[in-house]
């Protein structure tokens, strides 16, 4: 799964939950609309009821039993509270009423009678159905409140809103998380069985070669080809090794060994190790250290070695038959730097000097040689800056929160 | 007396090019293609030193280090395709004497085992020739030129540090260690005059050494006979 794929999936699931959200809340309000006096009427359409009720001199005729379901019943007061029509009226509801019973009815029930009311010019008309079919409840709402709503609606839909948001983008990251691992141990573990089946014929290849060029019966030509056979190979091993370590760092599985580093010390053994290699003939290295001991750091030695180690290979592969090479660490820039300067790398064409400098990851043109350092750079909070030069340099920043105070 | 070295690895072609180094370096070999030939070779002739594969058809290099080093306290030295830290700590952490990665140059090889062997067997050199200097280590003492001289604590460490490792570059850091037990530091000038009185007991024209050499910025280097 990949970045898009991942947003995508939020994004996704954030609309999706948003619709069912606002699908539930449209629906239950229109459901209470549609289902309270403020939507349609109560099944009883008292207007017509009242419209249906005639008086003829002193006598009330009534036209609408139709409107009046069964259970239903319908009665009108006069000015003074006095029942002076009914229809069906049931017998425990009394005839007279005071200003309190009806203000008491019209918000509630009249002996348990959900009832409804309504003006007339010659009294109060009220309808009522049987018991128990029918819900009435008074509300009544500060007006400030009721203005606030739509406010309040858009408030709670937005934190409702942002849990989805949140939730769903820790349910994605989770999700891509555990894809990423799942590749990246497929991959490392893929690179790593290649790099191991190489080696045991890599060994052979080199230990060969070595051999070929050593041998006094061979022509000088021919110990010459061995030599190459043999650089060649080793060339491939630091490949190896290179795509190994990238892959560990890239996938995080590369564990941080991290110890009191002097600089001073660590690039001298540095350079020593690799001209004792015998890599680097007609390669004069020129130290360029402070006459001052540098801080020490905290640090791997190992991957710091590797990364100065395959800087001064890149300026040996790419500057045959040799070139000088310096190699020197100052304290600056809040934090310390080490830098590998010589010859020109062969692969990028050179734009300028440090005005312009290479891809923060060395280029690709470089292989992963320079990524590596790169990766180590980043891994111990730092930065690798590439220089097409001419010379070729690369600088290693470790930052000030590393540094500890001098031995 | 040589060595006798087993070599165990699956791969015929690995067994083969090993075995032809180390004959040729003058060691006596012995193979073994699985853990269980291991421990029958192990029986039956004893070697000096083991060359072990970390992975073999019938077990794993670290399992059978435990049970050689049950039958016998022998040198190890891993010898394996597998080159992460876990393998090489886990393998160094058992008791091996070094783990060496696959693929590696035949000098790399014989200079490890040879420094195993030298530490292991306390191998000690009586005599040694450095150009027309004769270094008598038993006694402490140089000769040239039928005069002989003593040396002197410090010198005798420095001269042995950079034999152990001559025609590779020492560093002053490395030095410091080997005689102050400490880093370089404040010590610099005295390495400088230690070394120019070595100069003195072991160079022809110690202005202008032809064995002891001054690697600038770096250290010193003590130059093998015949060497450029």
């Amino acid at each position: 799964m990949n970045l898009r794929s991942f947003l995508k999936g939020t994004l996704l699931m954030t609309v999706s939950a948003a619709l069912i959200a606002l699908v539930t809340v449209v629906g239950f309000l229109a459901f209470i609309y549609y289902n309270s006096s403020g939507g349609r009427d109560w099944g009883v359409p008292i207007q017509q009821v009242s419209d249906a009720l005639d008086r003829d001199g002193t006598e009330y005729r009534f036209k609408g039993e139709e409107l009046l379901e069964t259970g239903c019943w319908a009665m009108l007061l006069d000015q003074q509270g006095q029942v002076v029509w009914s229809f069906r009226k049931p017998q425990e509801v009394p005839e007279q009423y005071t200003v309190a019973d009806v203000a008491a009815f019209t918000r509630w029930y009249l002996q348990d009678y959900p009832v409804q009311c309504w003006v007339r010019e010659d009294g109060l008309l009220v309808v009522g159905s049987p018991k128990g079919s029918l819900w009435k409840h008074d509300i009544a709402m500060d007006i400030r409140t009721l203005l606030q709503t739509p406010f309040w609606f858009g408030g709670i839909f937005l934190l409702a809103l942002g849990c989805v948001l949140g939730l769903s983008y820790r349910a994605a990251r989770y999700w891509f998380r555990q894809a990423q691992q799942a590749r990246d141990a497929a991959r490392s573990e893929w690179i790593n069985g290649v790099s191991h089946d190489i080696r045991t014929p890599l060994s052979v290849v080199m230990g060969y070669a070595a051999q070929l060029e050593e041998a006094p019966d061979l022509s000088p030509t021919r110990q010459k080809q061995a030599a190459i056979i043999r650089t060649q190979s080793q060339a491939i091993r630091d490949l190896v090794n290179d795509l190994n370590l990238t892959m560990r760092l890239d996938c995080a599985m590369q564990p941080l060994r991290k110890e009191t580093v002097h600089p001073d010390s660590f690039l001298r053994q540095t350079a020593a190790d690799f001209l004792n290699g015998g890599m680097a003939e007609g390669f004069p290295l020129e130290m360029d250290l402070p006459a001052k001991p540098l801080p020490a750091v905290e640090a791997d030695p190992f991957l710091l070695r590797r990364a100065v180690n395959n800087l001064l290979t890149n300026c040996v592969r790419h500057n045959a038959p040799g070139c000088s090479i310096r190699l020197g660490a100052r304290a600056r820039q809040g934090g310390l730097v080490l830098w590998v300067e010589g010859g020109t790398p062969a692969a990028p064409p050179a734009p300028a000097g440090p005005d312009h400098p290479l891809e923060p990851d060395g280029g690709a043109a470089h292989g992963t040689g320079l990524r590596l350092v790169a990766q180590i750079a980043a891994a111990h909070s730092g930065q690798a800056s590439f220089y097409v030069g001419p010379p070729f340099r690369c600088e290693l920043w470790l930052p000030l929160g590393q540094i500890k105070s001098g031995p | 007396m040589a060595y006798r070295i087993l070599i165990v690895d699956d791969e015929p072609a690995l067994q083969q090019l090993v075995g032809e180094i180390l004959s040729g370096a003058g060691y006596e070999t012995d193979s073994a293609l699985s853990c269980a030939q291991a421990m029958e070779r192990l029986q039956a002739a004893p070697p000096d030193a083991v060359l072990l594969d970390v992975m073999l058809p019938d077990g794993d290099g670290f399992s059978l280090l435990g049970k050689m080093q049950a039958v016998r306290d022998l040198p190890v030295l891993f010898l394996s395709a597998r080159d992460e830290d876990e393998d090489r700590l886990k393998g160094l952490g058992l008791g091996a004497d070094d783990y060496i990665t696959k693929p590696f140059l035949p000098q790399e090889l014989l200079l490890r085992l040879r420094s195993v062997l030298r530490r292991v067997y306390r191998e000690q050199l009586q005599v040694s020739r450095l150009g027309d200097t004769e270094i008598d280590w038993g006694k402490g003492t140089v000769r040239r030129g039928g005069a002989q001289t003593a040396l002197t604590a410090k010198e005798f460490t420095l001269l042995k540090t950079l034999w152990d490792a001559r025609g590779n570059i020492v560093t002053t850091d490395a030095l410091c260690e080997a005689l102050w037990d400490g880093p370089l530091v404040g010590y610099e000038n005295t390495l400088m005059v230690h070394i120019r009185r070595l100069r003195e007991k072991v160079e022809a024209d110690p202005s202008h050494p032809r064995y002891l050499l001054t690697v600038r910025g770096l250290g010193y280097r003590l130059k093998r006979e015949g060497e450029r």
